[in-house]
């Protein structure tokens, strides 16, 4: 993406705009066509979303054209920025809602209502969960 | 190797630092802070979502539609690449075209704004905010009860009120807010009013009938004889009243979302969060436009800062469309 003007070089911006546009349609085409499951669907929506954001940083931000400042500076904040989900994953990523909540029992009878009346049913106004609102 | 100065011989001076503009350093630097910033959102979004057994993704109990986020998405590009154009126009002194284009950037975030709110409305409309939402079937029936009963209450206050413009005497009771007493105060008044054949009459029959319509339902949620969707039903027919119905436009439908509170903090952080820093982007641009016919290129580094800050903005929103109006 890099276009030559009298000698004068800069990239095609109008190129990464549309490269940027026509992520953003295959962002909308995942949502919208029935992918072969949602593992499937995460890793396509998120690698579009990152593909999008490297041609930005890239050619947008120039950083395709910085020099080795760049490195010095945005690893450690990316380690740091990776480090808090990837501390909490262990302990809330997997466990958030404990046993005695009501959302788990909530869900637990949502889901086989779900399994026995269809997919639409999957969040009924008829739980008969006694739990005190506060 | 060094060198020693000698007469005669001019030394350029030594440049500490990095070859960049030290306002361009340290706007990366701010940089830096704002990716941990907005990771933290990001992360902890990620993991409470990992953490939960379920989450509310059906667009019709959400509110959040693909469509719009596509279109704010589409809006922030556009503005993200007029940015960059103004600031080739700034290196080329071409100030006027830099002008130009960043009035449609300004214009741009404008929209996005717009379309933000439009969709926040349609949150707050439903009672779509952390902390409000019922998740299941007992809390979305005592939701109704809560929401009915404040109406309720507000609507017989202010009939009691209105007794002295209509020249009612009534004991005032005591505490003032006794609903037990306000309601017999109500009723007294409902009989000053049929001898006097005063006009304001329907209004106070009109509350002692809807009063006894709202008392039936509270009294099938508290005995716990009816389900959500019967409540639903009630509350439609209520609302359906003719003279009073339009009191109860007010409360919300019983609609349980499980996990909707943490869905909707997560929600409301994030994006509340990005729009603040659209408005601190779109400050950045009315300092440069403000400028006018005197921008010059001595700009040519505020507009670049501006415009990394910008695109940072549409960085941040390219992950939250994936993440808050897809998955």
């Amino acid at each position: 993406m890099h276009d030559d003007h009298g000698g004068h070089g800069h990239p095609n911006y109008f190129l990464v705009f549309a490269a940027l546009c026509g992520f953003t349609v295959m962002s909308i085409l995942a949502d919208v066509i029935t992918l072969p499951s949602y593992g499937v669907k995460v890793v396509v929506v998120l690698a579009v979303a990152t593909s999008k954001a490297l041609c930005v940083m890239s050619w947008f931000m120039h950083l395709k054209y910085e020099r080795g400042w760049k490195y010095v500076l945005l690893a450690p904040t990316t380690i740091l920025a990776l480090g808090l989900p990837l501390a909490l994953t262990p302990d809330i990523g997997e466990k958030y809602y404990t046993l005695d909540v009501p959302q788990v029992d909530d869900f637990a009878e949502a889901s086989a209502h779900a399994a026995e009346h269809g997919p639409h049913a999957e969040m009924p106004a008829e739980s008969g969960t006694h739990v005190e609102a506060k | 190797m060094s060198h020693s100065p000698s007469h005669g011989s001019v030394v350029p001076p030594i440049k500490m630092g990095l070859a960049i503009p030290n306002s361009k350093l340290c706007l990366w630097l701010f940089l830096g802070t704002e990716i941990m910033f907005f990771t933290a959102f990001i992360g902890t979004y990620i993991v409470l979502r990992l953490g939960s057994k379920g989450w509310p993704t059906n667009p019709d109990v959400t509110h959040i539609k693909v469509f719009w986020g596509g279109l704010n998405t589409f809006v922030l590009i556009l503005s993200s690449y007029f940015v960059v154009v103004a600031h080739e126009a700034m290196n080329q002194h071409n100030f006027a075209k830099a002008q130009k284009f960043l009035q449609m950037t300004f214009a741009l975030a404008v929209v996005f704004l717009g379309i933000k709110s439009y969709e926040y409305y349609g949150k707050i409309d439903h009672d779509i905010l952390p902390g409000r939402i019922a998740e299941n079937d007992y809390q979305a029936k005592k939701k109704v009860l809560s929401e009915s009963e404040k109406m309720v209450s507000n609507r017989l206050t202010g009939l009691v009120k209105q007794l002295n413009s209509l020249k009612v005497e009534y004991a005032k009771p005591e505490p003032a807010n006794d609903q037990a007493k306000l309601r017999a105060v109500i009723q007294d008044a409902v009989g000053k009013l049929k001898a006097t054949n005063s006009p304001s009459l329907a209004d106070y029959e009109g509350f002692v009938e809807m009063d006894k319509a709202f008392g039936e339902m509270k009294q099938a949620i508290l005995a716990e004889q009816i389900t959500a969707s019967e409540v639903g039903k009630k509350l439609s027919d209520l609302q359906a009243n003719a003279q009073w119905g339009s009191y109860f436009k007010s409360v919300h439908a019983p609609h349980p979302i499980l996990y909707g509170n943490i869905f909707a903090s997560c929600y409301f952080i994030m994006t509340g969060f990005h729009a603040i820093h659209v408005v601190i982007g779109m400050i950045l641009f009315v300092i440069v436009l403000k400028q006018g016919s005197d921008l010059d290129g001595k700009w040519t580094d505020f507009v670049e800062n501006s415009g990394l800050y910008w695109h940072f903005v549409d960085l941040v929103w390219i992950f939250l469309f994936p993440l808050l109006y897809i998955l």
